[in-house]
């Protein structure tokens, strides 16, 4: 027998614990994908109930049903074109109103709909006690509560969303606006006579009301004198109320959310702040807020640093151990050579660098993400971050940058216009990764010293704000300001944090992972064809005689375009050493270091960049970085030898 | 008794001092029916919760001309201090 199918889809805020719902409904049965043709991230998942293999869709984290946001459409079109058994409606009980908002959308668009009321525990904390029943005669669907943390009420909620599926969903309230609102609904729906959009005629016709631009685009080209007749009406609205009718529309729905919610919570006073509460004060405090931001991130690059040089020099070791193992097994030919040196040497690369950097850097970075302290640190940097055109959020992407280019760029979505996007995924190609950290501390920190190491970060960052205000200026477009909800701090979700670390993993693996071997392929076929000599000399003019580097160095930079951490492992290969002391100077290593670290991320990064933002765009970001490579190693070597400050 | 004053003034949110609340009167973004520019983060501002009418108490407003953090429909929101100039406010005391 085969089981039916049924398609449920989770809906709500962000903040809400949406996918600790997910994560507890689908366990292990779930992968991450993108809507087809778009960057916004699509998590899906099975489990079985009572006879049913039920898809669980979970829906981007948004706070309304416009079209504000790709994250917005994406829902709505999901909702309406897909047409979901149910749509699991996850509300926040601890911030009632504006989730009530996001919930009599749902109902707008006549949607089968159920509410897990979610967080209940922290709402108590809060003071706030919420009337089930009397929440459930207001909206006319059922309401389930949940601590989704602690996985409570999750069997409940599956139940009763079975439950509704079978019997058929209640139909919900319809929430009514004003009289002077409602008559030009009616008035409007008449005007649209048997004209159908995909969605409810009501809802058609409060979009228009409410000056939606897909919609009006929409019924235009249908017919473009219901339009003309949406925009009279819309400005009647505009007469009475004093206010553009969109504000009013939205005005009204938050009245009827904030009267609900009044209605079905009750509000205790409560004695003593709590915890979470005087955490935000001291970490968003105007003095105190600043060093704890960069000792935690300090902290962060410490353990990261520490504890992945440790692991990767332990994993090199280990690994590189069964090479004389392959030696015997295949002696010492060619193929050998091709097999080992191409292919699994970029395994253990891909090994070297994912466990012992990227896990944990993830792992602590989602864990201070999901307590809320990522977006204390946004409300700190949008100062800093407007220097560069951007806003707070934009600090988030950005620290995953030092992990690996890859997942940050692909991070860059957080930010709300494609401006920002394209802006935010720039700026995040120049920040070193794991990858570049291993040749800044092999070659700089360990022949030069710490502080020559911290100087490359240093011009970094400066070349990062630099660059930054100039694309911000070039690029044509507004800049979007900070508005942001500032969640409650909360216990992280350990299995969340561990399934967002593993998708992260497995968006770097499956980018980067069959770039890496097939570019160790190339490698070693140019190694054994002869072809890195001429490479070189070809190359003379910029390494020698520009930025004053032995002739040889001209290869490894073509091919750390594949690797960075390879420009080291191929440097020592041609050089025939791993004391760069003995044949570079120290000018030359901090100055080789310095281009390694500007020129164009790596073979995957352009990848990344290029699903993101297109292959043009990818190829400019690419082009661009490697002339201010060039340019800045340039003057860097000229500038230091003259002033004599490294030995040349 | 608590006795609330209600001072007809018009100000940028960014003239409150911290603690301080007021009553949503506008936002000043360029605002057209529907047309471009402002709209979205006029009509992301609203979808937030900050519809004229609104009662919004400033919690904090960070240095260096940072953001201003509101406490508004139960919730905290973090704005922009470039945006929060542009929502006036009537001041109550």
């Amino acid at each position: 027998m085969t089981e039916k199918k049924l398609k449920i889809a989770l809906a709500g805020n962000a903040n809400v614990g949406k996918s600790v719902i997910f994560n507890q409904l689908t366990g292990l049965h779930q992968h991450i994908g993108n809507w087809p043709g778009k960057t916004v991230e699509k998590a899906e998942g099975t489990l079985h109930f009572k006879g049913y293999t039920v898809d669980i869709i979970d829906l981007p984290g948004i706070y309304s049903l416009s079209t504000f946001s790709l994250e917005e459409i994406v829902s709505r079109e999901y909702i309406v074109d897909e047409k979901p058994d149910l749509v699991i409606n996850v509300v926040d009980a601890s911030a009632l109103e504006r989730n009530l908002f996001f919930t009599l959308q749902l109902l707008e668009l006549e949607t089968p709909l159920i509410i897990a009321l979610n967080q209940i525990d922290m709402a108590e904390k809060k003071g706030i006690k919420i009337d089930l029943k009397r929440l459930e005669e207001k909206l006319g669907v059922s309401v389930v509560p949940t601590i989704a943390i602690k996985g409570k009420g999750i069997y409940e909620l599956l139940e009763k969303a079975v439950e509704v599926i079978e019997k058929g969903a209640a139909k919900p309230s319809v929430i009514s606006y004003g009289e002077e609102i409602e008559e030009r609904i009616r008035r409007l729906t008449e005007a649209l006579g048997k004209i159908r959009l995909k969605y409810p005629a009501r809802w058609t016709v409060i979009k228009l009301l409410e000056g939606d631009e897909q919609v009006k685009k929409e019924i235009y080209d249908l017919s473009p004198e219901i339009l003309q007749t949406a925009e009279n009406l819309a400005r009647e609205i505009e007469e009475i109320h004093g206010h553009p009718c969109p504000t009013v529309v939205v005005s009204e729905r938050y009245e009827v959310a904030g009267k609900i919610a009044r209605e079905v919570q009750r509000i205790l006073p409560r004695i003593k702040p709590q915890l979470g509460e005087r955490l935000h004060e001291v970490t968003t405090h105007r003095v105190l807020g600043y060093p704890i931001m960069i000792l935690i991130v300090l902290g962060i690059f410490n353990v990261i640093f520490v504890f992945g040089g440790y692991m990767s020099e332990f994993l090199n070791g280990l690994l590189y151990g069964y090479e004389p193992l392959f030696e015997q097994l295949f002696g010492l030919n060619p193929l050998k050579e091709i097999i080992w040196g191409g292919i699994i040497e970029g395994v253990i690369a891909n090994i070297t660098i994912a466990l012992p950097y990227i896990i944990p850097f993830y792992l602590i970075l989602y864990i201070l993400e999901d307590s809320g302290y990522l977006a204390r640190a946004a409300f700190l940097t949008d100062t800093l971050m407007h220097k560069m055109g951007l806003h707070g959020k934009a600090f988030i992407p950005l620290m995953l940058g030092y992990g690996c280019n890859v997942p940050a760029c692909l991070g860059c979505r957080i930010m709300e216009t494609e401006r920002e996007r394209l802006l935010t995924g720039f700026v995040v190609t120049l920040i070193p990764c794991a990858a570049r950290t291993i040749v800044i501390l092999g070659l700089v920190g360990s022949f030069l010293g710490f502080y020559w190491a911290l100087t490359l970060y240093v011009i970094d960052l400066i070349i990062v704000f630099l660059l930054g205000e100039l694309a911000f200026k070039v690029l044509p477009g507004e800049p979007t300001a900070l508005i942001m909800e500032m969640p409650d701090y909360r216990l992280p979700h350990f299995k969340t944090v561990i399934k967002q670390t593993w998708f992260r993993l497995e968006e770097f693996l499956k980018i980067s992972f069959p770039l890496i071997i097939v570019s160790g392929l190339i490698i070693k076929l140019a190694e054994i064809f002869n072809l890195l000599e001429p490479i070189s000399r070809f190359l003379n003019p910029v390494t020698v005689t520009w930025l004053g580097l032995p002739e040889i160095t001209g290869v490894t930079l073509i091919f750390g375009i594949l690797r960075k951490e390879l420009t080291l492992v191929i440097l020592a290969t041609l050089l025939g050493t791993t004391n760069f002391q003995e044949v570079l100077t120290p000018l030359q290593i901090f100055v080789f270091t310095l281009v390694v670290m500007l020129y164009v991320p790596c073979v995957a990064t352009i990848a990344a960049c290029s699903k993101e933002f297109g292959r043009k765009k990818a190829a400019m970001i690419s082009l661009l970085e490697i002339i201010l490579a060039i340019s800045v190693g340039g003057l860097a070597y000229r500038i230091l030898a003259t002033l004599n400050l490294l030995e040349h | 008794m608590l006795t609330l004053e209600v001072v007809e003034m018009e100000l940028p949110l960014t003239a409150l001092r911290e603690g301080e609340s007021g009553v949503i009167t506008s936002i000043r973004a360029g605002f057209g029916w529907g047309k471009g520019g402002g709209y979205g983060l006029q009509k992301r501002l609203m979808d937030m919760g900050l519809t004229p009418g609104t009662k919004i108490t400033v919690v904090k407003s960070a240095p260096f001309h940072g953001p201003i953090e509101i406490n508004v429909r139960g919730y905290r929101l973090a704005i922009g201090r470039g945006m929060a100039e542009k929502i006036l406010v009537e001041v109550q005391k």
